[in-house]
């Protein structure tokens, strides 16, 4: 059977002994990144962008997923014992979390959210091997009309379900597309947009300006907060939860799996989104929904599943079909291209041991870090005092190393100064800066596939329309834009982005 | 009354309007060649067309229903990590990975105001210490480590 043959390809390149090993960093940078407040995965993965150049692209894509789904793992455990959420996608587990924590139960509460986790988990890994050969199989068949049209979506899907006002965020994913066109352009080799700067000749270096807005900005921005003295409850307790817990929370997790499962897919989607919405489906399905918000165990254990679940299933579209649906997962494309891999459903055909092994590292991921937070959850602990003024001039050191490596151009240092400064002046406007990474990744593309489509039908802009599966894509779009411009609906999507 | 109050949304019309102006007004030095046959300019420009129409409708919006204000910004912590990166570009080829550090390591936290000098002195030694251990002799990556002579 494909599918058996599949896996042992997969577990052919992962349980090699160097793999073994950069999944393990990975997941253990992930944890650590994911217990740090302050420091989140997209900036990890940012800082490691240009070393994992160093690596064959195999290591390279297994440590830096693994950063991304450790992280899920690593911010419950600062959510639940310090209500602060260590990632943003833990955010619901402190509601109830920390209650838990206050009453004494802790343990409990870290132990459900690891077990809901490595759940997630694995059904998400099996669902990545089951779903992603027939999409990369109908992908194969796209031509350049389907593709534009699919990325018009996927850029519009990614804006509606992000948070904020759609004007700016259609803005920012317009100013990431333009950004994204700096440098020569392939067809005539004329430099566009350069000023003048030969460093630009190349384009703007993606490491420099995702380590600029998820880097720097971010430590600019924390540094007008003032430091708050974090109060950590180290009694912990029994980790393992009862028979008891696990059985009331049973249905959580599959409901918090499967939600997240799906809404990781999702454009836009991915860990946080995922957790939100598992929480207020929990809300919605309990019995006495008052205990939520109390310290109900379900309300650790759904989020805690439908955020893992939904970190991994967001590879789906990225390994599939090369659209990123967040910018963890743009950055992964843009590790790829440092590989000279052009991310599409080629991938899986042509470099299967990648494809494979990387999913199977997944859920050999997801083992060790179940190993590695029920057991070391104290020593996470004691990481949560490292306070933040000697970790932030420890991420300048790596953008800028990074960034000064990638191409040994030290230009691309001057430019990432420039878009911290732009980076900040954005969030301080309140346009977030994720569509503008989407747009920046998939701009190039989307010019090229523009053209090819345009080329083709001899100039007439029809093609997109008389494509039925390029039509559906554009309906998709178009349908998501106008419900979100309805008024009524707006209102529900501002309440939920705010509960 | 209508008042008009330069907010949020203004600004981010604003800066969206001028990126599209610049965009535009370089663009037209690229041909735009046809819908069939585009020239380099042709995708910049459309894109440049929307990107000031999102812009004026923010700042229309923002006159007519009003806008919330920015909020505070203290410019001493962005300059000086600006600083700090500044500083490493310049450094990094005379000066090399060490000296270049401590000097980065040492503006970077002086953003923050928390540390003491005896603390950036230390911080600066040991991030410097450990980027060599990790940078040169881990990853083997081409780093100048001290001034050339």
């Amino acid at each position: 059977m494909d599918f058996l043959t599949n896996l042992g390809t997969g577990f052919g390149v992962a349980l090699t002994v160097t793999n073994l090993l950069y999944c393990f960093v990975g997941v253990l940078l992930g944890t650590l990144v994911g217990v740090l407040p302050g420091i989140g995965p997209v900036t990890t993965v940012a800082m490691l962008l240009p070393f994992s150049f160093t690596l064959p692209p195999e290591s390279a894509l297994i440590m830096l997923a693994g950063i991304y789904y450790g992280a899920q793992y690593g911010g419950s455990t600062t959510a639940i014992l310090v209500n602060i959420p260590g990632e943003a996608s833990s955010v619901v587990t402190t509601i109830d979390g920390h209650k838990m924590a206050l009453a004494g139960r802790a343990g409990p509460a870290l132990g459900i959210a690891a077990l809901g986790s490595f759940f997630a988990g694995c059904v998400a890994t099996v669902l990545i091997v089951v779903a992603a050969p027939p999409l990369a199989a109908i992908a194969l068949s796209f031509g350049p009309a389907e593709y534009f049209s699919l990325m018009v979506c996927g850029l519009v899907a990614a804006i509606v379900l992000a948070r904020g006002s759609v004007v700016k965020a259609l803005g920012m994913m317009v100013l990431g597309l333009m950004f994204g066109l700096v440098g020569t352009d392939i067809n005539s080799g004329i430099r566009r947009f350069t000023f003048g700067f030969r460093g630009l000749a190349d384009g703007i270096e993606f490491v420099a300006l995702s380590m600029a807005v998820y880097g720097l900005a971010d430590i600019a921005l924390n540094l007008e907060k003032k430091e708050e003295n974090v109060e950590v409850h180290s009694r912990i307790g029994r980790v393992w939860p009862t028979w008891a817990d696990i059985r009331h929370c049973i249905p959580a997790i599959l409901r918090g799996t499967g939600l997240g499962s799906v809404l990781g897919v999702l454009p836009g989607g991915g860990a946080l989104l995922a957790a939100f919405a598992a929480y207020t489906l929990e809300k919605k399905v309990a019995k006495k929904p008052r205990s939520f918000g109390d310290g109900d165990i379900r309300g650790v254990a759904a989020p805690e599943s439908a955020n893992n679940a939904g970190a991994q299933t967001s590879f789906i579209p990225m390994l599939t079909l090369g659209i990123p649906s967040n910018p963890t997962m743009a950055m992964m494309i843009g590790a790829m291209m440092i590989h000279g891999i052009s991310p599409g459903p080629r991938v899986m055909t042509d470099r299967p041991g990648l494809f494979w092994g990387l999913i199977v590292s997944m859920w050999l991921g997801n083992l060790m870090l179940v190993i590695l937070n029920l057991p070391l959850i104290g020593m996470w602990v004691k990481l949560l005092r490292m306070p933040y003024r000697l970790l932030y001039p420890s991420i300048v050191v790596f953008c800028c190393i990074g960034t000064y490596t990638v191409n040994s151009n030290l230009f691309d240092v001057y430019v990432m100064a420039f878009f911290a400064v732009f980076g900040y002046v954005c969030v301080k406007l309140e346009c977030e800066p994720a569509p503008l990474i989407l747009g920046f990744v998939l701009g190039p593309m989307m010019e090229e596939n523009l053209r090819r489509s345009l080329l083709i039908s001899r100039g007439d802009a029809m093609v997109f329309v008389q494509e039925p599966i390029s039509l559906f894509f554009l309906i998709v779009a178009a349908g998501l834009l106008l419900v979100v411009a309805l008024p009524g609906i707006r209102r529900t999507r501002e309440e939920a982005m705010q509960e | 009354m209508l008042k008009i109050k330069a907010g949020k949304d203004f600004w981010s019309g604003i800066m969206f309007l001028c990126f599209a102006i610049v965009e535009l007004y370089i663009a037209r030095g690229y041909s735009m060649g046809s819908s069939g046959e585009m020239g380099p300019g042709y995708f910049p420009v459309v894109l440049g067309i929307v990107l000031g129409a999102l812009g004026a409708l923010l700042v229309a919006r923002a006159i007519i229903a009003g806008d919330e204000p920015v909020a505070g910004a203290s410019i001493r912590p962005l300059l000086l990590l600006v600083a700090s990166v500044v500083v490493f570009g310049v450094t990094i080829e005379p000066l090399g990975l060490v000296l270049s550090l401590v000097l980065t390591v040492a503006i970077a936290a002086l953003a923050g105001r928390q540390s003491g000098p005896l603390e950036i002195a230390l911080l600066a030694a040991a991030l410097a210490v450990l980027s060599v251990g990790i940078f040169h002799f881990a990853l083997l990556l081409p780093l100048p480590i001290w001034p050339a002579l």
